[in-house]
C-alpha cells in the first residue's frame, strides 16, 4: 500500500463533504427535534442551543403514538414475511418449470408496480369500501403484501434462475421431495435474494402513506399518515413533534442501510442489476 | 432443462416405495410435473386475481359509467363520456404536460449529477468510514416522503426556514418557495433532485462496477484522454445499468404524490399539481369515481408502455451479453 498523500486527503475530505451535504436535511431535522418550539423557529437559526428531550418525552407518552408505531411494525413485517414466501414459491416455478403465460405474467405483475399509487389504490378502495375491508389488519397486510409480490418474485427469480437444475435432480434422485428441495437445497443459496427483497419492501411499505390514509382508517394508520394528518395543533404546524416523530421513524430505515448496504443495489432494481458499490 | 433430465426424474419417481398410503398417493400427485407448478403459483395468482385482476376490471368498467360517491345515484352507463370529458378537460392536459416537464427536469438533474457523483466516488475503497459515508448519502432515499416534504416547508419557509435565513445573510430578500407560483415548482423539483440524486449515484456505480479492469488499465497504457475513456470503455459496458436506473427513475418520477401532499398539496394554485395528485383530488375529494377511473385508466396505459420499454432495454442487455 503506498502511503496516503495530500491529494488523496484532499480527495477524501471532498467525498466525505458530498455525503455530508446530501444528510444535512435530515440532520438538521434531528437537530430539531432537540430544540423547543420556539428556537425550532427562532431567526436566525440556531447551531447552538441547550438540547431539550421534552419533545420525545412527549412523543413516548402521547396516546397514539405507540399505537401507530406498533402499526407500522405490523403491517410492514406481517407483508413483507408473506409477500417473501408466496413469491419465492411462485419465483421457483416460474423459474424451473415456465409455465405457459411465464413472461406475461411477470410482465402484467411489474407494470401494476410502476403505476401511480392514486391510479393503482382506485378500484381497490372501492372493493374495500364494498367488502367492508376497509381499516382491518388483515386488509392492508394482504393488500401491501400483494404490492410486494411483484418486485419479489422479480428478484427471487433472477436468483433462483442463477442455481443450476441440477441440484433439484441431485436431490429427486435421493428420494427428496420437492417441498425438502425447496427449501433445503434452494432456499440457502438464494438467501441474498431473500434479503434484497425483504429489506426494499420493509422500506416501501414502512414509508407509505397514500394507500394506508385511504384504505386504512383510525385503528390501522401508521406514522407517515400520523405526520401527515397530525401537522396542525393550535392553528399552527407542531414542528416539534414533526421532528422528534421522523427522528425516530427514520432510525430503522437507516440501519437497513447501514447493515445491508450490499443489498440496496439489488432491491432498488428488483433484481435486473446486481454488483458491488 | 436439459431433454434427457426429466426422463430420469420420472423414472425415480415411478420406482416403488417402501409404504403407499393415501397420504403418500395425495402427495405425490402434488409433485406431478403437471401439478406443482401451479400449486406453487396458486398463491401469487390468488393474489394477482384478488387485489389486481378484478380491481382492474372493475377500473375499466366504471370508466364507462357516470358515478359519484357525493350524488348518492346509481351509476349510470355513459358510453365514452368519461374519456371524451378528460379529452375536452384543458386542466388535465397541462396537469399531465406538468408532470412531464418535472419527469424530464427531474431525471436529467438527477441523471448528470447521479453520475458526477458517482464517478468522483469510484476510487473511494481507501475512505476512511465509506460505509458510514455511504449510508448518509443514501439516506435521502429511504427517508419518509411525507416526512420529507413536511419538514422541507420549515426548510423553505419565507420568515423562519434556514434556506431563507442563508438567502438574507447574502444579502439578497427572502423567497417564498413555496408560496410563489413561479419557484414552487422548481423547489418541489429540488426535493426530488435531493432525495434521488443518490440513486443515480449508487446506479453510476454499479455500472462503473461493471467495467473490466483489463480494459482500463490498457487504456492506461495507451495513453488515452479521460474523454475518451469514458465514451469508448465506461459507456459502452456501464451503459444498460444507466439506461436502466433512468427507466426506473423515470417511472418513479411520474409517480410522485406523497411528497407533494404535504409539501404544496399541488399549489399555490395549481403550480406543482402532478396527475397523479390531480387524479387523488377527483377520486377521494370530489369523489367522481367514474371520471376518475377513466383517468386511471390512461395512466394505467402510460405505464404499461413505460415497463414495456424496460422490458424492451433489459433483453436487449440479454441479447448483447450473449453475443459477447
Amino acid at each position: 500500500m503506498r502511503p496516503t498523500s495530500w491529494r488523496e486527503h484532499a480527495y477524501h475530505a471532498l467525498l466525505w463533504l458530498v455525503a455530508l451535504i446530501f444528510f444535512a436535511p435530515i440532520f438538521w431535522i434531528v437537530l430539531s427535534s432537540f430544540k423547543t418550539a420556539d428556537q425550532i423557529l427562532a431567526v436566525p437559526p440556531k447551531l447552538i442551543f441547550t438540547p431539550t428531550i421534552a419533545n420525545y418525552t412527549k412523543l413516548f407518552s402521547s396516546a397514539s403514538f405507540p399505537h401507530q408505531l406498533f402499526n407500522s411494525v405490523v403491517l410492514s413485517v406481517a407483508a413483507v414475511l408473506i409477500a417473501v414466501a408466496v413469491s419465492f414459491l411462485a419465483a421457483f416455478s416460474f423459474s424451473r418449470f415456465k409455465p405457459p403465460g411465464t413472461n406475461f405474467l411477470m410482465f402484467l405483475l411489474l407494470s401494476i408496480r410502476m403505476l401511480p399509487g392514486s391510479a393503482a389504490i382506485l378500484p381497490v378502495y372501492l372493493m374495500y369500501v364494498g367488502f367492508g375491508w376497509k381499516d382491518t389488519y388483515a386488509g392492508m397486510i394482504l393488500f401491501y403484501a400483494m404490492f410486494s409480490i411483484p418486485f419479489s418474485v422479480w428478484i427471487l427469480k433472477g436468483f433462483i434462475d442463477g442455481v443450476s437444475p441440477r441440484f433439484d435432480e441431485t436431490g429427486i434422485v435421493n428420494g427428496a421431495s420437492w417441498l425438502r428441495i425447496i427449501t433445503r437445497t434452494i432456499l440457502p443459496q438464494v438467501m441474498p435474494g431473500v434479503i434484497a427483497a425483504s429489506i426494499f419492501n420493509f422500506i416501501f411499505v414502512w414509508n407509505e402513506f397514500l394507500f394506508n390514509y385511504i384504505i386504512g382508517g383510525i385503528s390501522t394508520s401508521n406514522i407517515p399518515v400520523a405526520l401527515a394528518s397530525g401537522l396542525y395543533s393550535n392553528g399552527g404546524v407542531d414542528w416539534t413533534f414533526i421532528s422528534a416523530l421522523t427522528s425516530v421513524y427514520i432510525v430503522p430505515p437507516i440501519l437497513v442501510v447501514y447493515f445491508f448496504q450490499r443489498y440496496l443495489l439489488v432491491g432498488m432494481t428488483f433484481g435486473t442489476v446486481r454488483g458491488e458499490v | 432443462m436439459e431433454p434427457g433430465a426429466p426422463a430420469t426424474i420420472n423414472q425415480s419417481r415411478d420406482a416403488p416405495v417402501a409404504s403407499t398410503g393415501p397420504w403418500e398417493g395425495f402427495t405425490r400427485f402434488l409433485g406431478r410435473r403437471d401439478v406443482l407448478p401451479f400449486l406453487l403459483l396458486a398463491p401469487v395468482l390468488i393474489f394477482f386475481i384478488v387485489w389486481n385482476l378484478i380491481p382492474t376490471l372493475w377500473l375499466l368498467g366504471l370508466g364507462f359509467y357516470r358515478f359519484s360517491l357525493t350524488s348518492g345515484r346509481p351509476p349510470r352507463f355513459a358510453g365514452l363520456y368519461n374519456y371524451r370529458s378528460i379529452l375536452n378537460d384543458s386542466g388535465v392536459w397541462i396537469d399531465l404536460s406538468r408532470t412531464f416537464l418535472f419527469v424530464f427536469f427531474a431525471v436529467v438533474t438527477e441523471t448528470l449529477l447521479g453520475m458526477a457523483l458517482g464517478l468522483l466516488f469510484w476510487n473511494s475503497h481507501r475512505l476512511p468510514g465509506r460505509r458510514i459515508a455511504l449510508t448518509m448519502l443514501f439516506s435521502p432515499m429511504v427517508l419518509t416522503p411525507v416526512a420529507a416534504g413536511t419538514f422541507w416547508r420549515l426548510i423553505y419557509d419565507p420568515t423562519f426556514g434556514v434556506l431563507n435565513s442563508a438567502i438574507r445573510g447574502l444579502g439578497f430578500s427572502s423567497v417564498d418557495f413555496l408560496g410563489d407560483g413561479r419557484v414552487a415548482f422548481a423547489a418541489v423539483l429540488g426535493v426530488d433532485v435531493w432525495m434521488w440524486t443518490p440513486f443515480m449515484v449508487l446506479m453510476t456505480l454499479a455500472a462503473l462496477a461493471s467495467v473490466p479492469k483489463a480494459e482500463l488499465e490498457a487504456a492506461e497504457i495507451d495513453r488515452l484522454a479521460w474523454h475518451q475513456r469514458l465514451r469508448l470503455i465506461v459507456l459502452h459496458h456501464g451503459k444498460f445499468i444507466l439506461m436502466l436506473g433512468i427507466l426506473l427513475r423515470t417511472i418513479d418520477a411520474f409517480k410522485t404524490m406523497d411528497l407533494i401532499y404535504d409539501m404544496t398539496y399541488g399549489g399555490p394554485g395549481s403550480a406543482t399539481q402532478l396527475v397523479a395528485m390531480t387524479l387523488y383530488r377527483r377520486a377521494f375529494e370530489a369523489f367522481n369515481m367514474g371520471w376518475s377511473s377513466a383517468l386511471a385508466v390512461i395512466l394505467l396505459l402510460i405505464s404499461i408502455a413505460f415497463t414495456a420499454t424496460f422490458i424492451f432495454v433489459l433483453h436487449w442487455r440479454e441479447r448483447r451479453e450473449a453475443e459477447s
